[in-house]
């Protein structure tokens, strides 16, 4: 199976190759190979995904036994957050970019509204009302800038930022992960299977999550996706951070 | 002559504390000016550490330790 950078349209993966996708994105970044990549793909089987820092729980080896029984195998991610269930019913899409950094940029903030504000404006002219960005209380690895529908979380988002080779630079990746089919009881049902496997007393609540088919059914994903990436490709910096000039329309703002 | 290796004053708005997830370097190891040494998290953002000169590291903050903005992590003797 292969995957490639030079196409925006929605790619088949495995897990380990997506995730695997989105490291070389971001290393065509740090190598100066690049300036701007945007990977869209979603998985071919099935994995609970969660950052390195896991394996250290005590009670990890067991969950990962219990959980790979179950059919969903842990895989480890390069972004931060806790873990997150991945499988054809979630579509991932990472956006890589060069930026110089400003002494009073929020580069965070900056980075999340990047992926998560044309995003909301995708849902938007989908006809979806009630879109933002922010946090989702009971929610499974919720943070700040979830893309919500009615507070209920789409897409969850995160990234990785690391220095540009030679350089002050810096490159930063943001993946926002949403869920277009299967149900939020389903997913959920996955993430407290490893809670309970790790002895973690925190549960995740369904009704905090919605998935693109509950608020849109009759739409294709795959049809509508290329509209999403057009859009996050023409977005214009804002809020601080330099971008460097490059490939596809990215200018100093 | 010792360095500070400071968690950076502009990374993120607010007061949110990050947490170190890991370092990829031993205590009192011998590092070279941007070898990647450390990451931490905020904001559901992994972000990465480089030792700023060649010197000795010296680890002030363990893993999984809550970080502020400015907070010193470690430094690098020269």
């Amino acid at each position: 199976m292969s995957a490639s950078m030079e196409t925006f349209e929605l790619q088949r993966l495995t897990v380990e190759t997506g995730l695997a996708l989105e490291e070389t994105l971001l290393e065509s970044i740090c190598q100066g190979e690049s300036r701007f990549g945007l990977v869209a793909w979603s998985p071919t089987d099935r994995a609970l995904v969660m950052p390195r820092r896991h394996e250290r729980v005590a009670g990890f080896p067991e969950a990962r036994r219990a959980l790979s029984e179950r059919g969903w195998p842990i895989r480890f991610r390069a972004t931060g957050g806790t873990p997150v269930p991945q499988s054809p019913a979630v579509v991932n899409v990472a956006l890589a970019l060069r930026c110089q950094v400003g002494s009073s940029a929020a580069h965070l903030e900056w980075g999340y509204h990047r992926l998560g504000d044309p995003w909301c404006a995708w849902l938007a002219a989908l006809g979806v009302r009630y879109v933002d960005l922010g946090s989702a209380p009971g929610a499974y690895c919720d943070g700040r800038f979830n893309v919500r529908i009615g507070g209920r979380k789409l897409v969850g988002t995160a990234q990785r930022w690391r220095r540009v080779r030679g350089s002050r630079d810096m490159a930063m990746l943001a993946h926002g992960a949403m869920q277009v089919g299967d149900t939020p009881e389903a997913l959920v049902a996955v993430v407290n299977a490893y809670q309970a496997t790790v002895g973690d007393p925190q549960r995740f609540a369904a009704g905090s999550h919605v998935a693109l088919s509950q608020a849109l059914p009759d739409l294709a994903p795959e049809a509508a996706l290329p509209e999403l990436l057009e859009r996050l490709v023409a977005t214009p910096h804002a809020h601080g951070v330099q971008p460097v000039t490059g490939d596809r329309g990215e200018a100093r703002s | 002559m010792t360095s500070d290796i400071r968690v950076p004053e502009d990374l993120w708005e607010g007061d949110t504390e990050g947490v170190i997830t890991a370092w990829l370097v031993d205590d009192g190891a011998t590092v070279a000016q941007g070898d990647l040494i450390a990451e931490m998290m905020v904001e559901k953002a992994q972000y990465e550490i480089e030792a700023p000169v060649s010197g000795r590291l010296v680890i002030a903050k363990e893993e999984d330790e809550v970080v502020a903005k400015g907070a010193v992590i470690a430094t690098v003797e020269t």
